[in-house]
């Protein structure tokens, strides 16, 4: 593992190099970058080796994600939504759609979940879109916001409701009924393409259909889900790593009254403080990760916990390091304040803090006495 | 597998008492076998889930695809069928 992750670390660290400043400012990756990363099998790197993917553990592609996470959220971020798909047709999809879609997505394609409603985040009941059985086609009709990487995806994996019940259904990006509006100057990852994307009786033939539908909401919103919230808490271990890393680089440096910031105590509770953080945050993520790799029930619960300490301690010390950093870090594109920035959304995707906190409330009151 | 895992005898009757004092200790509510979790609300996103792991974990089988439709779910001896067929269709 640790070979291989060395040489997927060294890709990414080639491919990506000094750019994710300038990517931050144009709002945009490119594209080409993507496929090729994607062709590498990296952005959903625990596909299983006979679905043509790397088959890495949640660890070794939590360290990966956390090594993407460090360079450019807006990059991690099309790594989860890649991930989640992935996940989604590996558990949900029968052995046929597992060989054509998991092939098409660890050789260059790209796919994006759309899950979220305007009226439905959490509150599943609240879900409209609809796949409705038509002959030997499926019809789709909905909205969905905030579809992370729909920009640049080939292919969108939509959930929706479904007879009794819901479904993911595959969708060519490029079918006809599909219209993406990009979300405008989005606060953070302001590069991963987010776009609302409507879906206007859109035909697809019933194989789109992942499983053949009809299974339970709440199931398949939390499998995929589970995946996210992993993958975004590695995430924020590689921007509070970014953050570790940026501080205590200047704090050696910059010299103040005539020594290093770093000897000036309130700096030096800073620099601590940015440990503790790492330390913890990456603690929490291989707990969930080894939960994970055993097939613990545990695991949803130990990844929501992943995810909100995690987004807690990236968005703390994203804030900890623009201020040892100062004005060298207050300027757009630099990477403490892209860190403060991208840090605030991982407090409010995959789960918002209080929606992570009632959820951890509620598996309090199941712990018995 | 554990060793705990491996003794439990895959009869009807064991996987649905299993399965019963399974969801009593999570969902702090006595379950009947024929009753409708989905319906009654009694089964969480989260807890759904949560099933479906502890299903495959403890009687080691895979439940993917197809198998993962609500109906497999729905009650206590839907799961408890869908534990048999997986079982036999692998052994």
């Amino acid at each position: 593992m640790r070979e291989q992750l060395a040489n997927e670390r060294a890709l990414v660290g080639e491919l990506v190099g000094d750019q994710p400043g300038s990517w931050d400012l144009a709002g945009e990756l490119p594209i080409g970058l993507l496929h090729k990363l994607g062709a590498h099998g990296v952005l959903c790197a625990e596909v299983p080796a006979i679905y043509g993917g790397l088959g890495a553990g949640s660890q070794h592609n939590g360290e990966l994600t956390a090594c993407v996470g460090s360079l450019c959220s807006s990059l991690r971020s099309i790594m989860t939504s890649q991930g989640m798909a992935a996940w989604s047709i590996q558990r949900f999809g029968d052995q046929g759609q597992r060989h054509r879609y998991l092939a098409s997505l660890t050789s260059g394609q790209l796919a994006a979940v759309a899950f979220s409603e305007s009226e439905a985040g959490s509150d599943l009941s609240a879900m409209r879109t609809q796949i409705r059985a038509c002959g030997d086609s499926v019809v789709l009709d909905g909205q969905k916001i905030w579809v992370t990487g729909a920009r640049y995806a080939d292919l969108l994996v939509v959930l929706g409701l479904h007879g009794d019940g819901a479904a993911l259904v595959v969708v060519p990006a490029s079918a006809p009924g599909v219209r993406l509006e990009p979300v405008a100057d989005p606060l953070g990852c302001r590069a991963a393409g987010h776009s609302h994307v409507r879906f206007d009786n859109v035909r697809l033939p019933a194989s789109s259909l992942l499983g053949g539908g009809g299974q339970s909401l709440p199931l398949l919103f939390t499998t995929a889900l589970c995946y996210g919230r992993i993958s975004v808490a590695w995430g924020c271990v590689g921007i509070v790593r970014a953050c570790l890393s940026a501080a205590t680089a200047h704090a050696r440096r910059r010299q103040q009254s005539g020594k290093p910031l770093a000897q000036h105590q309130l700096v030096a509770r800073h620099l601590a403080e940015l440990l503790v953080a790492e330390q913890v945050a990456t603690r929490v993520c291989e707990h969930a990760s080894r939960c994970w790799a055993s097939a613990s029930p545990d695991m949803v619960v130990a990844a929501v916990l992943a995810k909100h300490v995690s987004a807690g301690h990236a968005a703390r010390s994203a804030a900890t390091a623009v201020q040892v950093l100062a004005s060298a870090g207050a300027r757009d594109g630099h990477v403490v304040a892209r860190a403060f920035r991208d840090a605030k959304l991982m407090e409010i995707i995959e789960g918002s803090n209080e929606i992570c906190q009632l959820i951890l409330a509620q598996h309090a009151l199941t712990i018995p006495e | 597998m554990t060793a705990e895992q491996t003794t439990i005898p895959v009869t009807a009757e064991a996987v649905e008492d299993a399965l019963l004092s399974f969801l009593a200790e999570r969902v702090k509510a006595s379950v009947a076998p024929d009753q409708d979790l989905f319906g009654s609300g009694l089964v969480s996103s989260m807890f759904a889930m949560q099933l479906v792991v502890h299903l495959e974990e403890s009687y080691d089988i895979a439940i993917i695809g197809p198998e993962l439709k609500l109906d497999n779910f729905r009650t206590v001896q839907a799961m408890t069928r869908l534990v048999l067929r997986l079982r036999d269709a692998s052994g």
